[in-house]
């Protein structure tokens, strides 16, 4: 067992997340409510997408407020490559994802010698430069009617193994993005740039390659979503609104966390579907009050919590972690 | 030559609303270096102040400028010594503080949904579309008016920064609040002052748009964005530059119809954001923000 | 440490999806059939969302008003009969918040959780549009007022309907009255045009319908064609243009706030055309208050359906008592009218139906003819037009009186429209 796997990898990490997975794939046997199957696909892709975002949010603490630039193009580039050209969808969704990692790479690659709030700043110009752009834009995303894709039976209740699938790899990827030597390299850059560079780490290329990452994967969470919805819109896939909530799954889940961000999602997700019926308009000073408190009492969002549970209830536990470092 | 003077006539007035935006946003980052997102939500809090002095008393918005910006004064302090004071400060502090006055304006637009509902709600007085001559062309009086008061404060806040001892004390901690401790300047009490400042002009400011535009609990994002661009260009700590960089991305985006859709004037801001981020960051009249 | 936190949570996930189901599950049982054959309970159960809160909370408001006023009116007669017997009908409205997401997320859950049998449809073209995926897959009839897109009617799906005719009829509507005073000789021939339009779907199909009157026409020439963004604040430059061309009309189509900020830079930019047109805005009492009485004046729309036509229309005006007797005197929009509308129009084919059978409500109401309020008087949704409805439109214009007489189509009219506009003689 521990042969093949590379040495950083915690074997408990690894059957964790199969014994997840395998446990999720056979729900559907026992839950037929169709609905819950769909809210669970949701939750996967908003896994996938808030983990993605960490990447460049959390482990090189430069947090995009844009992101929905990047989930708008994927979702765009794989319906118009399956409405035009007739591609099998996941063929389509991979050249989704290329095209909004190569997207992320131009407008980041000069952006991220940035610090602080400036780059902050940036990605907003870019996500709403983009929006414009893209509503403009009729040929490639039908303008302000959107695209259509059609109706495939039988996808919608299939996409939910994929979303599990998704999920995994991108809860794989942030655990190697930390884990791994790379992630001491990640950690370094967080810390201090130059000192990095001093040290042999090659800041620009780790940059560019996580923000590649960071970009594909929102554009495969992109891609799934149009598929899943067989129609998207530019003003509701490049919506700032839609940035910004990976922006709160990100910190109340726990910034720079391996998977504080997929907590954040599911929260997001179920806390949205319960508040919606009865409480529609709160939820937005919720999760307000949420930022407010974490930023100023738990940086490290609802992980930091559980953190400090643990180690009050079992102190003789060594919880080095990744969150004691940041 | 008359749609030339036209669009002069459009620029001008334009980057006095948008200085007007800017000042409150560029004059909290000068000092505390906090990228206050709150901006926004004082926007529309001063909108919503001066449509409800006007429907439920009768009062002027321009009768009332002074009064929301006191109130908004008192409530930048508040918000200051509230939560703000708690951050650290410096570098650690930005994506902080950037998260958590984002946080705050999130609660004010939930409760402006609360008390007004989302409605589009609109402000009319008696010189909504009052127009005077200028050469050729009618140009509208608020407009005028806003121009006008955004001259105003760049005058004031220049005189303040400049002249009264708040102000130096003002600059000072700009550029270095260690040293001002050790001359006896009381730093907190100046970040808190500042804060309450830019918080007011913020008020101000959307007063002003109250009565101009609709609005709704939502307002304040597309001005917080342009407002973004305008300190971006204008760099930091210069209340002029503030007011040069106004009037250049109003220039440009009015202009702009001459050579492409006028829907992709909006973008135009944002493409200029980012490129003047990437090549000059910092801003075309300020100083460097790199490392 | 950090996996046992996450198994613990995806397991967490998991178990409370077997425990919802398995709620759900016992309800379905308790429920009877799952509403695919014959009529279970003793109601009928229709699920719909609106736009609440958030953007479109108003509209979504004056919506849920003529749902209401549908359901009581119903409700109060006994129910809808169903092969003889009279089941009352029940609406699970919820919040959609004017977001897509949620809307196709409730959609999903109205059918598949709350068990309704039929949907009534949302108000927005792209709520409309992401909701009707739902339905199609579902196979659920959904009956809409909100969502004009013909975008919406071409993709060949079978189980959506929809009462609001195409946004570019509504264009050439206006078309077609500014055509007829050419044809009078009051605006001249060949007349140019200033075409502002919203980047949504409403404005580009509203384009779409002027520039495919003016193509064919060959009396018309569009000077100006440009698009702003929703919400835009400053159109200076924008009306800089249109003041420049010196057209001679000026058609545009917008949300309200976008219209009255328009409307006031147009006003105080001293702009004048012989011909003014907002699409369907204009006539709005929130408009006049906004912008003062003296500057809607002469400003053409065309909208789906207006209070004036209780004049000739016995229907309407049988609506239009109703809601005012419900709503303190207040009159009704196009809003409540078409919510009403949208809902009578379910429970007639269902009535028709016999039953509550998907399949069998479905012909129904494919092959609809019912007396409406819309104008002309009858409501269908036909085949060729993917089962939208091409009622006409009601142009009306602000005079100064105060009033906004309906100008066109003939047969609805209760005034004389005025062009070209006499304010900018002087």
């Amino acid at each position: 067992m521990k042969g093949w796997l590379p040495s950083w990898v915690r074997p408990r990490a690894a059957i964790g997340l199969l014994a997840a997975c395998v446990v999720l794939a056979l729900v559907p046997i026992f839950n037929t409510a169709i609905y819950i199957h769909n809210l669970l696909t949701l939750t996967f892709v908003g896994i996938a997408a808030a983990l993605a975002w960490n990447w460049l949010g959390g482990y090189l603490g430069q947090v995009s407020f844009g992101h929905a630039a990047m989930f708008g193009i994927g979702g765009f580039v794989a319906a118009r490559v399956q409405l035009s050209l007739g591609m099998p969808m996941l063929l389509a969704w991979l050249v989704g994802a290329l095209v909004a990692g190569a997207f992320s790479l131009v407008w980041g690659h000069p952006t991220l010698r940035l610090r602080g709030p400036y780059f902050s700043i940036a990605t907003i110009g870019v996500g709403e430069a983009t929006r414009l752009v893209c509503t403009y834009w009729d040929w490639f995303t039908g303008g302000s009617s959107g695209l259509s894709l059609p109706m495939k039976s039988g996808l919608k209740y299939e996409l939910y193994w994929y979303g599990i699938v998704l999920a995994a790899l991108a809860l794989a990827a942030s655990y190697a993005l930390r884990r791994s030597p790379m992630g001491l390299s990640l950690l370094a850059i967080k810390s201090d740039v130059d000192a990095a560079g001093d040290v042999g780490v090659s800041p620009t290329r780790l940059q560019d390659l996580v923000l590649f990452l960071s970009g594909a994967t929102m554009g495969i969470c992109g891609s799934f979503y149009a598929s899943f919805f067989s129609y998207i819109e530019p003003g509701d896939m490049f919506g700032f609104d839609r940035s910004i909530s990976w922006v709160l799954m990100g910190v109340i889940g726990g910034i720079g966390t391996i998977f504080g961000p997929a907590l954040g999602a599911i929260i997001f997700v179920f806390v949205k579907e319960n508040l919606i019926a009865s409480y529609p308009q709160l939820y937005l000073g919720l999760y307000g009050t949420l930022l407010v408190l974490v930023i100023l009492f738990e940086p490290l969002g609802l992980t930091g919590l559980f953190l400090r549970l643990v180690r009050r209830a079992r102190p003789d536990l060594s919880v080095t972690g990744m969150a004691a470092e940041d | 030559m008359d749609r030339l003077v036209d669009l002069v006539i459009a620029a001008v007035l334009l980057a006095g609303l948008y200085a007007t935006m800017a000042y409150g946003l560029g004059l909290i980052y000068g000092v505390l270096r906090i990228v206050n997102l709150n901006h926004g939500g004082m926007i529309m809090a001063g909108a919503y102040a001066a449509w409800y002095l006007h429907t439920a008393l009768g009062l002027d918005p321009y009768l009332a400028l002074l009064l929301v910006s006191v109130a908004a004064f008192f409530v930048g302090i508040l918000t200051y010594r509230l939560l703000v004071r708690r951050l650290p400060r410096g570098a650690a502090g930005g994506v902080q503080s950037l998260l958590l006055l984002f946080g705050v304006w999130l609660i004010l637009r939930n409760a402006a949904y609360l008390l007004f509902s989302g409605n589009d709600q609109t402000l009319r007085t008696t010189y909504s579309t009052r127009a005077i001559a200028i050469g050729n062309s009618l140009v509208s009086l608020n407009r005028i008016a806003v121009f006008g008061v955004a001259i105003v404060i760049l005058i004031v806040l220049h005189l303040l920064l400049t002249r009264t001892y708040v102000g130096k004390a003002i600059r000072a901690v700009a550029q270095n609040p260690d040293s001002c401790t050790l001359v006896g300047i009381p730093v907190e009490r100046i970040y808190a002052l500042t804060f309450g400042l830019g918080t007011a002009l913020a008020a101000a400011a959307g007063l002003l748009g109250a009565t101009l535009f609709p609005f709704n609990p939502s307002f304040g994002a597309a001005e917080l964005l342009k407002s973004f661009v305008v300190v971006v260009l204008g760099g930091l700590g210069s209340v002029a530059g503030t007011a040069i960089a106004a009037l250049i991305l109003a220039t440009v985006e009015v202009f702009a119809i001459l050579v492409i859709p006028a829907y992709l004037t909006a973008a135009v801001g944002f493409v200029l954001l980012v490129l003047v981020l990437v090549i000059r960051p910092g801003g075309l009249f300020g100083q460097r923000v790199l490392g | 440490m950090r996996t046992a936190n996450l198994v613990l949570a995806l397991c967490a996930l998991a178990l409370g999806a077997c425990k919802q189901s398995s709620t759900d599950q016992k309800q379905q049982a308790a429920q009877g059939s799952s509403g695919a054959a014959a009529p279970s309970g003793t109601e009928i159960l229709i699920g719909a969302t609106l736009p609440l809160t958030g953007a479109e909370s108003r509209i979504g408001g004056f919506y849920k008003e003529g749902y209401d006023l549908a359901f009581e009116e119903a409700n109060q007669a006994g129910g809808v009969s169903v092969g003889g017997k009279k089941m009352p009908v029940r609406l699970t409205l919820l919040d959609d918040t004017s977001s897509q997401a949620t809307a196709a997320s409730l959609a999903d859950r109205l059918i598949n959780s709350d068990k309704v049998q039929f949907l009534l449809g949302t108000y927005a073209t792209n709520l409309v549009e992401a909701q009707t995926v739902v339905a199609e897959q579902n196979a659920i009839p959904y009956v809409n007022g909100g969502g004009a897109a013909t975008a919406i009617y071409k993709r060949g799906y079978k189980w959506v309907f929809g009462l609001l005719a195409p946004v570019e009829l509504l264009a050439e509507s206006i078309m077609k009255w500014i055509d007829a005073e050419q044809q009078a000789g009051k605006i001249p021939k060949p007349a140019t045009i200033s075409l502002l339009w919203e980047n949504t779907s409403h404005g580009k199909d509203f384009r779409k319908g002027v520039t495919e009157f003016s193509d064919k026409s060959k009396n018309y020439k569009v000077v100006v064609d440009e698009s702003f963004e929703l919400g835009g604040k400053d159109f200076s430059a924008l009306l800089g243009q249109v003041k420049a061309a010196k057209t001679d009309l000026f058609l545009a189509d917008a949300h309200l706030p976008d219209y009255i900020t328009m409307q006031r830079q147009y006003v105080t930019a001293g702009l004048c055309n012989k011909v003014l047109s907002y699409g369907a805005r204009g006539s709005e009492k929130q408009a006049a208050d906004a912008l003062g009485k003296k500057n809607v004046e002469y400003i053409l729309s065309a909208v789906w359906w207006s209070p004036l036509l209780a004049d000739k229309n016995p229907e309407a005006k049988k609506f239009v008592d109703t809601f005012k007797a419900k709503y303190q005197n207040r009159v009704p929009e196009w809003y409540q009218a078409l919510g009403y509308e949208t809902a009578r129009a379910l429970f007639r084919a269902i009535e028709q139906a016999g039953s509550l059978d998907r399949n069998a409500v479905r012909e129904k109401l494919a092959a609809l003819k019912m007396p409406s309020v819309l104008p002309g008087g009858e409501l269908t949704f036909p085949a060729e037009f993917g089962q939208q409805s091409h009622a006409p439109f009601v142009v009306q214009q602000n005079l100064p009186d105060g009033s906004s007489p309906i100008v066109a189509p003939p047969d609805s009219a209760t005034g004389k429209g005025i062009a070209p506009n006499p304010n900018c003689a002087k």
